[in-house]
C-alpha cells in the first residue's frame, strides 16, 4: 500500500521540482532555451518533414515570392528556400558545435596547464596565444583555408578545424586566467605536495573547478560559430553549393534581394534567431552560475 | 620610473607578438602547403611557368633564408611585388588603406552618437519600457551577423528609401560627395555593429555612476540634470568603455573584410578577399601583417592609456 503511494506521489513531485527550478531561472535563460529547443527540433526532425529536397529544382516558379506553399519564396533555380533553410539547420548547428567543442578541448588543456605550470613555458605559450589572437578571427580563418589549399575547400572537416583554430587561443587565454586563480587554493597545494603530476592536477583539481568558466565560455563561443561559418560561406570560402548553409544561401540569393527579399531574409532570420537564442541562453547561464559575461567580445 | 618600465615592457612584448605573427603567417602560407608554385599555378601548369615562378619567389632557397629576406623587406617597407599584376605591393595597398581609413573614420564618427545617445536614454529611463525595448534591440543587433545587417540596410536604402547607392564603387575621379554617399551604408553598418557592444556596457556604467555619492551630491547642490549628466556622470562612465573602443577597433579590421565585400567598396578588406581568390601571396601576407599591426598597436595604446590613467600605478 505504502509503496503504491510513493509511486503515485514521486513523479508529480519531481515534475513540481523541475517546474520550480524552471521558474527560478532568469527570464533570458528561459527564452533562450526555448528558442534553442525549437532550433534543435527543426535540426533533428527537419529532414523528415521538409516539403522539398535541398537541391530539388522545380519546386515552384523561380523567383515567386512568399506564399503558403513556399514561406521563404523560391530561388533562381526553382528550389524551395524554406526547405533549404530547414535542411541546412543541422549542418550549421553540428559544424558549430563540433568546431567549438574541439577548440574548447585544445584551448582548455593548453590554458589550464600553462597557467598551472607557469614559468617560462607559460610565458612562451602566452606569446603564441597573443600572436594568434592579434590576427582578426575572420582573417585567421581565411588564411587557414587558403593554406589548406583548393583540394580541401568546401570540406566540412576543414571548417570544423578552422573554427577550432580560431577559438582555441581565445579559450586558452580564459582558461589560463582561471587556472592561475584556482592554483592558489589550498586543495591544489595539497595535491602538489602529494606529488601529483601537472596533468593529473589539471584533470582532477583544475578542470572540475573551472567548469563554470568553461561552460559560459563554451556557450559564448558556440553562439558566434554559426556567424563565423556563415561569414566564410558568404565570402565564398566556406561550404560549397548546393549545400544549404545559411551564409552561403544569403550570398547566393543576394542578387535577388530586390526581386524576392524573402529568399535572403529567410536564411537571415534562421541565423539571427539561432544566435539570439544562444546569446540569451549564455547570458542566463552566466547569471545562474554567478558569473558576468560580456556578450559580443569576439 | 616604474611606469616607464611598464610601458617599455608592453612595447617590447608587442614587438615580440608581431614577430611571432610574421613567422606564423609565413609558415602557414609559404612553408606548410609544400610546393607553393604548384599551389599558385594549379596542377596543370607547364614546367617552364613553374620554374619561372619558383625563381620569382626565390623558392630555390631554404625557407629560413626566404623568411629572413621577407622579414627584412617588411621592416624596411619593401613589401615585394604582386604575382598577378607585377605592381609593387605597397603601390596596390596605399589607395586601399586610404579608402579603408576614410571608411573607419566615418564609421567612428557615426559610432559615437550611436553609442552615447541610446545609453544615456537607457540609463535615465532605467527599467522603464524604453530601456527594455532598447535592450532587446541591442541584443538582436548584437546577434545579427554583419553581412546580414549590411544586406538588410542595403535592402532598406535601395528598395524602400532610395537615396543611397547600392554599390560603393569609387576611384580617384570620384568627388567628395560621391565618396561620402558611397561610404555611408558601409560606415553605418560598421558603426551599428560596434555601437551595440558599447551601448550595453556604457548603460551599465552610467547607472553605476548615477547611483554614486558624488552624483547625489551634485544633484543636491542644485545642478541641472543635464549638467550633472554631461559634466559629472558621462566622463566617468566613459573611461571603462575605452577598452571596448580598442576591442571595436580590432573588430573593425576584421569587419571591413565582410562589409566592404557586401558593398563592393574598394578597400583593404576587398583586397584581401580578392588576393586570396587569386592566391597572390605577397599581397595576402602584407594585408594580414597590417591587420595584425593595427590590432597590436590599438591594444598597446589602450594598455598605455590604462597605465597612465591608473592612479595606483603612478606612485608605485
Amino acid at each position: 500500500m505504502s509503496e503504491a503511494n510513493i509511486e503515485l506521489i514521486a513523479p508529480s513531485q519531481m515534475r513540481r521540482n523541475w517546474l520550480m527550478l524552471w521558474r527560478q531561472m532568469p527570464l533570458s535563460f528561459r527564452i533562450g532555451s526555448l528558442i534553442l529547443v525549437v532550433h534543435l527540433l527543426v535540426a533533428v526532425t527537419g529532414p523528415f518533414w521538409a516539403p522539398y529536397g535541398y537541391s530539388q529544382m522545380g519546386a515552384g516558379p523561380p523567383l515567386s515570392g512568399m506564399s503558403l506553399a513556399h514561406p521563404f519564396g523560391v530561388d533562381q533555380l526553382g528550389r524551395d528556400v524554406f526547405s533549404r533553410v530547414v535542411r541546412g539547420s543541422w549542418i550549421v548547428i553540428s559544424l558549430s558545435l563540433a568546431g567549438t567543442l574541439l577548440g574548447m578541448l585544445i584551448g582548455a588543456i593548453v590554458g589550464l596547464l600553462s597557467g598551472y605550470v607557469g614559468g617560462w613555458i607559460d610565458e612562451i605559450v602566452q606569446r603564441v596565444l597573443e600572436a594568434l589572437i592579434s590576427i582578426p578571427f575572420l582573417v585567421l580563418a581565411l588564411i587557414a583555408i587558403a593554406a589548406a589549399g583548393p583540394e580541401y575547400s568546401g570540406n566540412p572537416v576543414l571548417l570544423v578545424l578552422v573554427v577550432a583554430l580560431v577559438y582555441a587561443p581565445r579559450i586558452a587565454r580564459m582558461a589560463r586566467t582561471a587556472a592561475i586563480d584556482i592554483a592558489t587554493r589550498d586543495y591544489v597545494t595539497v595535491a602538489r605536495l602529494r606529488g601529483e603530476k601537472a596533468w593529473s592536477v589539471m584533470c582532477w583539481e583544475l578542470l572540475p573547478n573551472a567548469t563554470g568558466v568553461l561552460l559560459v565560455e563554451f556557450a559564448l563561443r558556440a553562439g558566434y560559430a554559426p556567424v563565423l561559418i556563415g561569414s566564410l560561406g558568404f565570402l565564398g570560402f566556406g561550404l560549397r553549393p548546393p549545400t544549404p548553409e545559411w551564409g552561403l544561401m544569403i550570398s547566393e540569393n543576394r542578387a535577388l534581394l530586390i526581386v524576392c527579399p524573402s529568399t535572403v531574409l529567410g536564411p537571415g532570420l534562421a541565423l539571427a534567431s539561432l544566435v539570439v537564442g544562444l546569446n540569451l541562453f549564455t547570458e542566463g547561464l552566466a547569471r545562474v552560475l554567478g558569473r558576468t559575461v560580456k556578450l559580443g567580445t569576439q | 620610473m616604474q611606469i616607464w618600465l611598464l610601458i617599455v615592457r608592453r612595447i617590447v612584448l608587442s614587438a615580440v607578438t608581431l614577430l611571432l605573427v610574421s613567422a606564423f603567417v609565413f609558415s602557414v602560407l609559404e612553408v606548410l602547403p609544400g610546393d607553393v608554385a604548384t599551389r599558385i599555378l594549379g596542377r596543370d601548369a607547364t614546367p617552364e611557368a613553374l620554374l619561372l615562378l619558383r625563381e620569382q619567389l626565390g623558392l630555390n632557397q631554404s625557407s629560413m633564408i626566404r623568411y629572413i629576406h621577407w622579414l627584412g623587406g617588411l621592416l624596411t617597407g619593401d613589401l615585394g611585388r604582386s604575382l598577378v599584376s607585377s605592381r609593387s605591393v605597397s603601390e596596390i595597398l596605399a589607395p586601399r588603406i586610404f579608402n579603408t581609413l576614410a571608411l573607419s573614420v566615418y564609421a567612428f564618427l557615426l559610432y559615437l552618437p550611436l553609442t552615447v545617445i541610446p545609453a544615456v536614454v537607457q540609463a535615465l529611463k532605467r527599467d522603464m519600457a524604453v530601456d527594455h525595448a532598447l535592450s532587446v534591440v541591442t541584443l538582436v543587433l548584437l546577434s545579427m551577423p554583419d553581412f546580414l545587417l549590411a544586406t538588410i540596410l542595403l535592402l532598406a536604402f535601395v528598395l524602400w528609401i532610395p537615396v543611397l547607392p547600392a554599390i560603393s564603387l569609387v576611384d580617384d575621379t570620384s568627388s567628395y560627395v560621391e565618396y561620402l554617399r558611397a561610404m555611408t551604408l558601409p560606415a553605418a553598418t560598421l558603426a551599428i555593429v560596434m555601437a551595440v557592444y558599447a551601448v550595453r556596457m556604457l548603460r551599465d556604467n552610467l547607472i553605476e555612476v548615477l547611483d554614486s555619492d558624488y552624483i547625489r551630491m551634485a544633484e543636491l547642490k542644485g545642478l541641472s540634470r543635464g549638467r550633472v549628466l554631461l559634466r559629472h556622470a558621462l566622463p566617468n562612465a566613459l573611461v571603462p568603455t575605452l577598452n571596448v573602443t580598442a576591442l571595436n577597433l580590432a573588430y573593425l579590421i576584421g569587419g571591413v573584410v565582410v562589409v566592404e565585400r557586401v558593398f563592393s567598396y574598394p578597400g583593404f578588406g576587398t583586397l584581401l578577399v580578392d588576393s586570396l581568390q587569386l592566391r597572390d601571396l605577397p599581397v595576402i601576407e602584407a594585408t594580414v601583417m597590417i591587420a595584425a599591426l593595427v590590432y597590436v598597436s590599438a591594444n598597446l595604446l589602450a594598455d598605455i592609456a590604462a597605465i597612465l590613467l591608473n592612479p595606483r600605478l603612478r606612485t608605485a
